[in-house]
C-alpha cells in the first residue's frame, strides 16, 4: 500500500471541559473517498480541524503525505482544502475575486494566478457568477465558490465537512460529484457526514466515530456486513456504545 | 511581506465597497466645517449682540453715549430690579455718585451686560477723575501710579487663534482617526468571525502575523484617510470662515511646525487604535460585540483630548509624555502654540505610541493565534 495521505494515530483531544477524541486512529489514502461518520458531538469536526492544523493534538500523531501537523503546519496546509457547511465568503468581493484572494494565500505563483482562477471558475461551472459580488450570490452558488477557494491551490487532500446540510437537492448532487471526480483525479477525499445514504454511495472506506471513540471502520461493505443498509449497522453500534457499559466513557459532547 | 501586501490590498477593496466606512469618512469631512460655521455663527452673535439695560433714575452726563458705543442699550423702567429678572439684560437705579445694579447671575447675557457695564463705568469714573483732578491743575498720572505697558511676543490675533487650534486639531484628529477607522478595524476581526471567513483564512499557509500586518495597515489608511479629510475640510474652512475680530481670533492659519509634527503624530496614532481596535475586535464574535467592545475608546481619548480645553496652560513633566494620547495632544500643542519642535518630548510620545501599537499587535496576534478563536461559540 502507498503512503496514507493522512494518518492518524491515537489521537486525544479536550476541548473546555469535554474530551472529545479519545485515542482514535484511522487512515485515509490517496484516491479514494473516506468517510467520517458519527452523530452529532461524536468529534468529526475537531477531527479535522486537528487534521487541517486548526487545532493542535493534545495526544497522539497526525501527519499528512508525510508532513506532521505539529511540526509542519504549513506544509500540511498547502496540500489541504477545507469545504465546510457554513459558507463563509467575502460579501463585497466578486465570486472571482474571493477565489483569487485564497489562491494568492495559498502561494499560487503571480504568474499562475489567472490561469488557476480561470480553471477553477470553468471546472466549478462558476463563469456565469464570477464577476459578482458574492453577497449577491444563492447558497447553491456560494458552496460552489466554497469549493472553487478550496481547490485553486490543487491540493492532494479534500475534506468535506458536512457539505451539503444547508444546500438544496440540486447543490448537494454537484458537490457530491465533484467529491467523486476529485477521487477519480486521484485526490484523498474525506467526508465527514452524518448521513448514512450519502456515505454508502459515495465512500470506499469508512470509520465511525461515537463519543470520541471510532466504534468501526473498514470498507463501506464491511461495515455494513449483513445488515439491509448501512444506517442500520451505525444504528446498531452507536446504540450498543450509547448503552450503559462498564467499559465505556460517558457521554461526552464534541 | 507580499502575504501582508496581498491582505492589504484585499482588505481596502472591501472597505472602499462597504458604505459605513465611506459614511465615516464623509462624515468627519462635512463634521468640522459645520461646527466651526456653528462656532463661527455663534462667536460672531456673542461679539455684536446688544445688550439691554433698564434703568431709573437720571443718567450721568456722558456715560448714555459710551454705554450704547458698546452695544448696550439704555431703556427706562419704573422698577430695575423686578424688570431685570426678565424684561432686560440688567436693571440699574442711577443715584447721585451711586449706581445699584440688578442681575440675575444665572443667565449668561446678564453676565456679559455686567462685564461690558462694569469696563464702562471703569472707564468713566476714570475720565471724570481726570477731568476733576485737570480742572484743579493736578497731573491726572497720578492716579496711575505705575503702569503696565502690554509688549506681546506674538500678536494678540495669532495667540488667539494657536489657543483654537491647540484644543480643536488635536481633538479632532485623534477623534477622527479612530472614527474613521472604527468601522474598518471591527469588519476587519469581528466580520471576519461573523461571516465565518475566519476559518478559511486560517487555514491557508500564510503566516498569521502577517495577515494581522495586512489588516492593521489597511485600518491605519483608513484612519490616516478619514483624519486628513477632516483636518483639510477644517482647514479649507477657517480660510472662509471670518470669526468676528472681537472674538480676539480672525485669520487661523496651523503654523508650518505644527504640519510635519502633526503628520508624524496622525501616523503614529492610527498605528497603535489600528492594532488596539483590531485586538479588541478579535475578540468579538460579531461586529455589534466588537462595537461595545470598542465604544470605551472614545471616552479613553476624548478625555486627554479635552483636558487642553479646561488646563490650557498644562505644563507636565516629561514623564506625562508617556501616557498615550494625552503625549501626543500635549505635543501637537507644543507645536501649534510655541511655533517649534520640543525634541525630548516628541523623541518620548513616540516611544510611548509605537509601544502601545507593539503591543497591541502581540495582543492581537496571540488572540489571532488561539484556538479559542475557534472553538468558542
Amino acid at each position: 500500500m502507498t503512503e496514507a495521505a493522512v494518518a492518524v494515530e491515537r489521537l486525544e483531544k479536550t476541548l473546555g471541559k469535554n474530551k472529545v477524541l479519545r485515542g482514535i486512529s484511522f487512515s485515509a489514502q490517496p484516491g479514494e473517498i473516506f468517510g467520517l461518520l458519527g452523530p452529532n458531538g461524536a468529534g468529526k469536526t475537531t477531527t479535522l480541524r486537528i487534521i487541517c492544523t486548526l487545532l493542535s493534538p493534545d495526544n497522539g500523531t497526525v501527519k499528512v503525505l508525510g508532513f506532521d501537523t505539529r511540526t509542519a503546519p504549513q506544509e500540511v496546509r498547502k496540500r489541504v482544502g477545507v469545504v465546510t457547511a457554513d459558507i463563509g465568503v467575502y460579501p463585497r468581493l466578486t465570486a472571482r475575486e474571493n477565489i483569487s484572494y485564497f489562491a494568492q494565500l495559498s502561494g499560487v505563483p503571480h504568474g499562475e494566478l489567472k490561469r488557476r482562477v480561470d480553471g477553477v471558475i470553468e471546472r466549478l461551472d462558476v463563469g456565469s457568477f464570477a464577476d459578482q459580488r458574492a453577497e449577491s450570490l444563492s447558497s447553491g452558488q456560494k458552496q460552489k465558490l466554497a469549493i472553487a477557494r478550496a481547490i485553486v491551490h490543487d491540493p492532494q487532500v479534500l475534506m468535506f465537512d458536512e457539505p451539503t446540510s444547508n444546500l438544496d437537492v440540486l447543490a448537494s448532487r454537484d458537490v457530491r460529484e465533484f467529491m467523486v471526480e476529485s477521487k477519480r483525479r486521484g485526490k484523498c477525499v474525506i467526508f465527514s457526514t452524518h448521513v448514512m445514504h450519502d456515505a454508502e454511495r459515495l465512500c470506499d472506506r469508512i470509520t465511525i466515530l461515537h463519543q470520541g471513540q471510532v466504534v468501526a471502520s473498514g470498507s463501506t461493505a464491511e461495515v455494513r456486513g449483513a445488515r439491509r443498509d448501512l444506517e442500520d449497522a451505525f444504528l446498531e453500534l452507536v446504540g450498543e456504545v450509547s448503552r450503559p457499559s462498564p467499559g465505556l466513557p460517558p457521554k461526552g459532547g464534541g | 511581506m507580499r502575504t501582508a501586501w496581498i491582505v492589504y490590498k484585499k482588505e481596502i477593496t472591501e472597505i472602499l465597497r462597504d458604505r459605513r466606512t465611506l459614511m465615516a469618512i464623509g462624515l468627519a469631512a462635512l463634521a468640522t466645517p459645520i461646527v466651526l460655521s456653528v462656532i463661527s455663527q455663534v462667536a460672531t452673535k456673542t461679539a455684536t449682540q446688544e445688550y439691554t439695560i433698564g434703568y431709573s433714575g437720571d443718567i450721568p452726563t456722558g456715560l448714555g453715549e459710551l454705554l450704547s458705543a458698546t452695544s448696550l442699550k439704555l431703556v427706562p423702567v419704573s422698577d430695575p430690579a423686578a424688570a431685570a429678572m426678565r424684561q432686560v439684560d440688567i436693571g440699574v437705579a442711577f443715584k447721585p455718585g451711586e449706581i445699584d445694579e440688578y442681575y440675575d447671575p444665572s443667565r449668561q447675557s446678564a453676565q456679559i451686560t455686567d462685564t461690558r457695564l462694569r469696563t464702562v463705568i471703569g472707564q468713566y469714573s476714570a475720565a471724570q477723575a481726570a477731568a476733576a483732578l485737570q480742572q484743579r491743575g493736578i497731573d491726572p498720572g497720578i492716579l496711575t501710579p505705575v503702569r503696565i505697558v502690554a509688549r506681546p511676543l506674538t500678536s494678540p490675533v495669532q495667540a488667539a487663534s494657536n489657543a483654537f487650534l491647540s484644543f480643536f486639531l488635536p481633538y479632532i484628529l485623534i477623534t477622527m482617526i479612530l472614527t474613521g477607522g472604527f468601522s474598518a478595524a471591527l469588519d476587519s476581526s469581528a466580520g471576519e468571525r461573523e461571516r465565518k471567513t475566519l476559518e478559511s483564512l486560517l487555514l491557508t499557509p500564510a503566516p498569521r502575523s502577517r495577515i494581522l500586518l495586512g489588516k492593521i495597515g489597511a485600518v491605519t489608511t483608513i484612519s490616516l484617510v478619514a483624519a486628513v479629510a477632516a483636518i483639510g475640510s477644517m482647514l479649507v474652512a477657517l480660510s472662509q470662515v471670518s470669526l468676528p475680530k472681537e472674538s480676539g481670533i480672525g485669520h487661523i492659519a496651523v503654523s508650518p511646525v505644527a504640519v510635519p509634527v502633526m503628520v508624524w503624530v496622525a501616523i503614529l496614532i492610527a498605528v497603535s487604535f489600528s492594532a488596539v481596535t483590531l485586538a479588541l475586535g478579535t475578540l468579538a464574535k460579531t461586529f455589534r460585540q466588537g462595537q461595545a467592545y470598542v465604544t470605551p475608546l472614545y471616552f479613553i481619548t476624548i478625555f486627554p483630548a479635552s483636558i487642553i480645553l479646561f488646563i490650557p496652560d498644562f505644563n507636565p513633566s516629561l514623564a506625562y509624555y508617556l501616557i498615550p494620547i494625552l503625549n501626543a495632544v500635549l505635543v501637537l500643542r507644543d507645536a501649534i502654540v510655541h511655533n517649534a519642535v520640543e525634541w525630548p518630548t516628541l523623541v518620548v510620545t513616540s516611544i510611548s505610541l509605537v509601544a502601545t501599537g507593539a503591543l497591541a499587535w502581540f495582543a492581537a496576534l496571540r488572540l489571532f493565534t488561539r484556538e479559542a478563536l475557534l472553538t468558542r461559540s
